[in-house]
């Protein structure tokens, strides 16, 4: 019973699908076809990888605000620059270093992760207003048809990239860390873990992941605008918790978040196929949120209270 | 006084200093009256915020709160001064009854205060979204009762007497009671303070509930300045709120901190912007540096303690 609160983010993606099937048929008449699930995918991606990002934050106990801000600011240049190959490599790695600022002045500024990527998350947006100030741009056919094609689902193999880096870095020594860090910060730096390095890294690999999110938003909707990445700090807080990463840092997985993040994309589509009004979407989106945290916290105190 | 509150006051002090020598005008009572008007928002918003922070919660739910007493208070109030004070009774109503359902969630569901307040916020937004049809609706499009409007009239404004009465009962309540001993009590180590017999659980209720009631004042106050209630008039103020309490002095960590360092944070980030809209910084400047003086601020008295 203890693995439920491990397993959440696919407990509640199975029950999300599961929804998504009986609403989408009972609704159309038929069940869902390759192209609803290939648009599914596609538009699921940009928060996926956000939230895969976020994950590795929360998991060393931080949060990383800036997301926002770093996904602004490579959906801008993106479109600004119509995402040639080296132009993509450029903003991701302007990714990464933007995460890897939020880091350095995390560990070795020692200020607290909320407060600093809150300011860097004014800084960053600034920076993509600064490049795009009116929404525009474009994307270059060949890079869309790599990343998010409307008719092949590329978008898997990207996908199946991002969990096998994850699967990989789980099991390295910095995989470890990670774990040792969120969970007693004291204690692993008294058994050595380098806890200012650690946490360096996860905030720049949580800005390379949104970073790579920002390119495929762009290949989605062929465009970019220079607060697009508003609305990703709070999805991918709340894909995190869904997917059954605790707060307090140490327990649970990237793909639970993955989970959370697609689960998430789901309801809407639940809500949509449900006829309900989407005026009300945000009211069940939020509701989701706590019954799926309910749902966790209770089953551990059934585990508990059995286990007493 | 507290170190860091006197650190927040001066930096405000040097910061309004700074305006009334790169701007005329800033320094005469019309442009500093302008200043106040605006920066009491903050204060409203960030008072309650402050108050959860003091014991280590987070409340993100104060943007649709604030929206949500607004349209309460426009859709009830109809513009008619003798309705004004049943409108009043419903829109601080309604926030306070969603502050308390986030003490109830977070004190004895157990729910992260992240996940509770984010969950609030979402199911706010549908909520009103979804009953004020978009603001769409014939009546919803109602102005600010005349009384509520004559608050902002005058040399003195009367609002900022209200803000003054806020800062004494925030004051008066942290200070001069035993109430305010023990969210103190609960801020610096929730067990200690279980232990000596404070009632935990029910401060933490009592405060979400006061942030409840706060986020609605400030939505109160913001129809009256202007004149209307819009949809995502509470936006801003997410992260504003958050800003003004650690930028006054504020322990995110809980325990410390009074509201007189708020007060000049919420003068200090608003005379910054203030500022720099009239030396005609473009707005990506405007982000930028604003995000910038967070952090040098942050640098110089939010550092954690070293770990050695």
């Amino acid at each position: 019973m203890r693995d439920l609160q491990d397993r959440l983010g696919y407990l509640v993606l199975a029950a999300t699908a599961l929804a998504y099937f009986a609403v989408y048929t009972t609704s159309l008449g038929r069940p869902p076809g390759s192209f609803d699930y290939l648009a599914i995918l596609n538009t699921t991606m940009p928060l996926v990888l956000v939230a895969l990002g976020q994950s590795l934050v929360v998991l060393t106990g931080g949060i990383d605000l800036s997301v926002g801000g770093v996904v602004s600011l490579c959906v801008a240049i993106t479109a600004a620059t119509g995402g040639a190959p080296g132009w993509i490599v450029a903003v991701v790695l302007l990714g990464a270093l933007c995460g890897l600022v939020n880091g350095l002045v995390v560990a070795y500024g020692r200020i607290a992760p909320i407060l600093t990527t809150l300011a860097t998350l004014s800084v960053y947006t600034g920076a993509a207003l600064w490049v795009l100030p009116v929404p525009g741009g474009s994307i270059v056919p060949e890079v869309r048809a790599v990343l998010s094609n409307p008719n092949v689902p590329t978008g898997l193999g990207w996908l199946a990239l991002a969990v096998a880096g994850w699967w990989v870095l789980r099991r390295t020594r910095f995989g470890l860390r990670v774990y040792a860090v969120g969970s007693d910060e004291t204690a692993a730096r008294a058994v050595g873990v380098p806890v200012e390095r650690v946490k360096a890294t996860v905030y720049a690999l949580s800005g390379l992941c949104s970073a790579a999110a920002a390119v495929f938003y762009v290949a989605t909707t062929t465009a970019g605008d220079a607060n697009a990445g508003a609305p990703f700090i709070l999805t991918s807080i709340a894909s995190v918790v869904v997917g059954g990463v605790a707060f307090t840092g140490g327990r649970g997985s990237a793909m639970g978040a993955v989970a959370g993040a697609v689960a998430l994309t789901l309801v809407i589509d639940v809500l949509f196929f449900a006829g309900i009004d989407p005026l009300y979407q945000s009211l069940f989106q939020g509701l989701f949120l706590v019954v799926a945290v309910l749902l966790g916290t209770g089953a551990a105190l059934l585990a508990r209270r059995r286990a007493a | 006084m507290n170190r860091r509150v006197a650190y927040a006051v001066a930096v405000a002090a040097v910061v309004l200093i700074l305006g009334a020598v790169l701007s005329p005008g800033f320094a005469s009572w019309p442009g500093l009256r302008a200043v106040l008007i605006v920066a009491s928002f903050t204060g409203f918003v960030a008072a309650g915020q402050m108050l959860v922070v003091l014991v280590g919660g987070i409340d993100l739910s104060i943007p649709w709160v604030l929206n949500a007493a607004a349209i309460v208070l426009t859709t009830t109030g109809l513009g008619l001064a003798d309705r004004l004070p049943l409108a009043l009774a419903l829109a601080v109503g309604a926030g306070l009854l969603a502050g308390l359902v986030n003490g109830l969630g977070v004190a004895w569901l157990g729910v992260p205060a992240v996940v509770m307040t984010l969950g609030m916020n979402g199911v706010l937004q549908g909520l009103t979204l979804g009953v004020s049809q978009g603001l769409t609706c014939g009546d919803c499009g109602h102005y600010a009762p005349q009384p509520l409007r004559d608050l902002f009239a005058g040399t003195v404004p009367a609002a900022l007497l209200v803000w003054l009465g806020a800062a004494l009962f925030v004051t008066v309540l942290l200070t001069l009671t035993t109430f305010g001993r023990r969210v103190y009590a609960t801020g610096a180590n929730p067990r200690a303070a279980y232990l000596s017999g404070v009632g935990v659980k029910g401060v933490t209720v009592a405060l979400y509930t006061l942030s409840g009631g706060f986020a609605a004042l400030a939505g109160i106050m913001l129809v009256g300045y202007g004149g209307q209630a819009s949809l995502g008039l509470g936006d801003p103020y997410l992260f504003e709120s958050i800003a003004a309490v650690v930028v006054g002095g504020v322990s995110i960590l809980g325990g410390r901190g009074d509201y007189l360092g708020v007060v000049a944070g919420s003068l200090t980030l608003v005379a910054v912007t203030t500022v720099l809209r009239a030396q005609q910084v473009p707005e990506y400047g405007r982000l930028m540096i604003y995000g910038l003086v967070i952090l040098a601020i942050l640098f110089a008295y939010g550092r954690e303690r070293a770990h050695d």
